[in-house]
């Protein structure tokens, strides 16, 4: 398993249930949840694959934010 | 930030584990010097020279963060506690080792056990105490009962005996931790308070 890290500016509930449809539906996601309370609101997922970038679009083409947060 | 934070900083990168121990360690500085509401994964990552995206590896967010302090802290302070201890113990004498471990481990871990107690009365707490009872509940009541059984022990309701049994040396230790007793009188724990002490408490609760 795979855990990937991103900021993001999704912010309202709205967002967060949009990205959410997305995200469930997303062929290596297992878990993930957005801290709404962190000033990057940062986006963890636990994957199957490491596919950062394919993350990256799928959250870009629905209109946010989303770069990978180097550790 | 606090001094102490410093010491524990590593100047290279260091393996995965020592770096979990700084981080747990930093939360738990933060916790005490900032509270819950003050404390954030920001900070957090800042005070232990370590990237935000890090510390979400370890962690899902800051509940998931103290949720998991707290437990692993709460496992480590009960195993020291039952350290030498059998709940088949006659009752003075496994009073006298409940007291030893105890005290013990406060002194070599204030953080931590302040840590733990400003943490047991928060919605976290619930959780960690429900947590950390599964381990050590049943040898406790076990202790218990056999002393009540055995005539060792008054029959008293638990919050009676926990409060006599423990409240003295938890005092005790806070003073310290305070460097004052009543009334800004100074005061060191010592063994020798301790036993004195103690010898009071099993005076009280033994038939």
């Amino acid at each position: 398993m795979h855990i990937l890290v991103f900021k993001t500016n999704i912010e309202t509930e709205d967002h967060h249930k949009e990205v959410g449809v997305l995200l469930s539906s997303h062929r290596s996601v297992i878990d993930w949840n957005i801290d709404k309370e962190d000033i990057d609101k940062v986006l963890r997922i636990e994957s199957e694959l490491n596919n950062s970038h394919e993350i990256i679009s799928t959250i870009n083409l629905a209109g946010f934010i989303c770069e990978e947060l180097p550790d | 930030m606090n001094e102490r934070s410093f010491i524990f900083v590593p100047e290279m990168r260091i393996r995965d584990t020592n770096k979990e121990a700084l981080v747990k360690q930093t939360a738990m500085e933060l916790l005490l010097r900032d509270g819950f509401d003050g404390f954030s994964m920001q900070k957090l990552a800042k005070a232990c020279e370590i990237s935000v995206g890090t510390l979400y590896i370890y962690y899902k967010n800051k509940e998931d963060l103290i949720l998991k302090v707290g437990v692993e802290e709460g496992k480590r302070m009960m195993k020291a506690t039952m350290k030498n201890f059998s709940p088949d113990m006659p009752f003075k004498e496994g009073l006298k080792v409940q007291w030893e471990n105890r005290s013990s481990y406060w002194l070599k871990n204030r953080e931590a056990s302040l840590f733990y107690e400003n943490i047991k009365h928060t919605p976290y707490g619930e959780v960690i105490v429900e947590e950390i009872s599964k381990y050590f509940r049943p040898a406790m009541t076990k202790f218990v009962q056999n002393a009540i059984a055995n005539k060792q022990l008054h029959f008293l309701s638990f919050e009676s005996y926990w409060s006599v049994a423990f409240g003295p040396l938890y005092t005790l230790l806070k003073f310290d931790q305070s460097g004052k007793s009543v009334g800004n009188k100074s005061y060191k724990f010592s063994k020798k308070t301790m036993y004195q002490t103690l010898e009071l408490v099993t005076k009280a609760l033994t038939p």
